[in-house]
């Protein structure tokens, strides 16, 4: 039985970080390509560390298409320490493919853990699909290259084949519940490792936190891109009051963060936050892929853009060149 | 203390060329050092006023036209410069490229304490190689770090700035970290620098000095290849609106659930 890992990432409390699920129900999927294709049969494994793990969550990730939920017992929680536990692990039981969320933590522990297994990793996908190349089941990883408008699709030589996604990117689908399911506790040689690191103060941000969620959980979001930089007037800061009064989330492109206009909690995108409301409208904003790649699961897609090439229209459902100054303040007298 | 720095050479984004074919218009492009880079130079800089009996080591692999940011480095105020250069190096993923690094340090600069890289380089961004090569070399490593408070010759403590948290570190040496900010104006080499800088003869080793053999480095060593590349295309129709734009927007927003006053 083949399997594809997804290492379920926890928080203080060890309940399982949305974002694993969403990686749950993509590897159901991919289960079910792998069959169509070559009748292979692959189970979807979760994998999470530490010394307990909230049932809750467990329930949640077979819901989602998880047939068997793997803790791996350890004192505490050092990268170095996951990484080598969960490498063991997967050396003693081999996975075809290994996914991890594109989080702070995820990140380092995919890095550290496909060094240890000497094996490639492809950063912040946006399409993860099987397919066969020369008979064999080839994981294929789509992520945007650099200079906006070319995408590449990235194979592994070797197993397991590794990917990380950040939130956002896929939809946790909780209906997809396996026949069987298990639930093992692994009990690895390494329990505690003198720790090199000294945890000696950490102050939560609440607040940016919150501008994120509250981002990634928007019904209707306005982006504002460079296009509305202006010598005289603050655009930005009338679209994001604008927003606010109207009850829609602001967001912007990295080109303002680059800018300096705006701090990059707000930043849309491949190395911002990946967004799904039921309406993105954009203001001046050029449709590079990176931001493409965070927004085009927006339900409704408006773009205002005075160059009536520009490549954000081939994503939007609405199409409107004209601009987008003199829309804002408009807007700004219809309220 | 010996303090290696990780620096890349990045195509200036901003100016990008593509040619017809889809690639990249290489001739015309031109390239920078890759600005975390620049903030990572800059705190081992900050070390060395610090810490007497400190030298510094910058690193870099890419093609002969690197050199051009080693000379930046070494005008800056670094010792030594490397350049880890060879056709065969050409096409490596995160994996080898970071096998390729840590092997030279471990040659080259066997007694470092600390390695500083640049939270990610804006080509690629895929922020792997900081702790693959920590991890090659066995060692901590702290990402995203924002400051540093104090340093001696066996730890150092460093303010790490994540998603949801800020964060006071101490590590034990020799340990890696990654910068992503640097709160100090950077140091700007002036020409007396770069003369200076001139004596100072970069380094250059190949696969073979690096004891790899060519097919372990490179397209042909690297466990991901690329196996297409392409122009997404949509089949998405937009409706053109003609008129009255403002007033569309205000329609769309308010079915789609906007407050209304
Ligand atoms: C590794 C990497 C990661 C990246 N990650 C991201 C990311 O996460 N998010 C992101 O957004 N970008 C990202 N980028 C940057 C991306 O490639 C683009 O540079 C950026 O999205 C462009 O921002 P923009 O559309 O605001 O600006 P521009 O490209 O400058 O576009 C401005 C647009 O405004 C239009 N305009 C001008 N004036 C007006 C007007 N008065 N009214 C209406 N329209 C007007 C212009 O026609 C133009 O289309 C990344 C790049 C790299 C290399």
């Amino acid at each position: 039985m083949n399997k594809i890992t997804i290492f379920l990432e926890t928080n203080r409390q060890n309940v399982i970080e949305d974002v694993s699920f969403e990686l749950i129900s993509k590897a159901y999927a991919l289960s079910k390509t792998a069959h169509e294709l070559n009748g292979a049969d692959f189970i979807v494994e979760g994998i999470a560390l530490g010394q307990n793990l909230d049932k809750v969550s467990i329930e949640k990730a077979y819901n989602a298409g998880c047939s068997r939920v793997v803790l791996i017992k350890q004192q505490d929680n050092s990268d170095i320490l996951c990484a080598k536990n969960m490498a063991q692990y997967l050396n003693e039981n081999p996975s075809y493919v290994v996914l991890f969320p594109a989080t702070y933590f995820g990140r380092i522990i995919a890095s550290r853990l496909c060094t240890m297994l000497d094996t490639g990793l492809v950063a912040d996908c946006i399409e993860l699909d099987f397919i066969l190349k020369n008979n064999e089941l080839k994981l294929a990883s789509t992520r945007p290259t650099f200079g906006s408008e070319l995408m590449a699709t990235i194979l592994s030589k070797k197993n397991p084949q590794c990917a990380t996604v950040r939130k956002g990117i896929f939809r946790a689908d909780f209906t997809k519940r396996p026949e069987n399911i298990d639930f093992i506790e692994y009990k690895s040689d390494l329990d505690y490792i003198e720790n090199r690191i000294k945890f000696l103060n950490s102050i939560m941000a609440d607040n940016k936190e919150n501008i994120k969620e509250k981002l990634a959980k928007a019904k209707i979001v306005l982006v504002a891109g460079f296009g509305l930089m202006d010598a005289k007037v603050d655009y930005f800061k009338k679209l994001k009051d604008f927003a606010k009064k109207i009850g829609a989330e602001f967001g912007v492109t990295r080109k303002v963060v680059d800018n300096k206009i705006c701090s990059n909690d707000y930043q849309i995108g491949q190395t911002g936050i990946s967004i799904n409301p039921d309406l993105y409208i954009s203001f001046g904003v050029s449709g590079a892929i990176q931001h493409i790649s965070g927004m085009k699961n927006s339900k409704k897609i408006a773009a205002i853009n005075i160059d009536e090439n520009a490549d954000i229209f081939k994503y939007a459902d609405y199409k409107i060149v004209s601009d987008a100054k003199k829309i804002i303040e408009e807007l700004e007298i219809y309220k | 203390m010996k303090i290696v720095v990780c620096i890349k050479q990045v195509p200036d984004v901003d100016n990008i060329k593509w040619t017809k074919e889809n690639n990249l218009d290489r001739a015309n492009m031109l390239s920078k050092i890759n600005s975390y880079d620049v903030m990572a130079l800059n705190y081992a800089l900050e070390i060395k006023k610090r810490l007497n009996n400190s030298t510094i080591t910058a690193i870099s692999m890419g093609p002969n036209q690197a050199q051009d940011i080693l000379n930046y480095a070494l005008a800056c105020g670094a010792d030594e410069a490397i350049l880890l250069s060879d056709r065969a190096f050409g096409g490596s993923d995160t994996l080898i490229t970071s096998k390729i690094i840590s092997r030279a340090i471990e040659k080259y600069v066997p007694d470092y304490k600390l390695i500083i890289t640049g939270k990610l380089a804006s080509d690629g961004d895929t922020r792997q190689v900081p702790l693959a090569v920590a991890t090659l070399l066995d060692i901590a490593a702290v990402v995203d770090v924002c400051d540093i408070k104090n340093i001696n010759d066996s730890s150092i403590e460093v303010v790490q700035k994540v998603e949801d948290s800020i964060n006071d570190i101490s590590l034990i040496l020799p340990a890696l970290i990654s910068v992503c900010e640097f709160n100090k104006p950077n140091y700007v080499p002036k020409i007396d620098d770069y003369i200076r800088a001139q004596n100072n003869k970069i380094k250059i080793y190949d696969a073979n000095s690096l004891e790899f053999d060519k097919s372990e480095v490179g397209i042909i060593g690297s466990p991901t290849m690329v196996y297409r590349a392409f122009r997404p295309e949509f089949t998405k129709e937009a409706v053109e609106v003609k008129l009255d734009f403002a007033k569309f927007v205000s329609d769309l927003l308010l079915t789609n659930g906007a407050k209304h006053e």
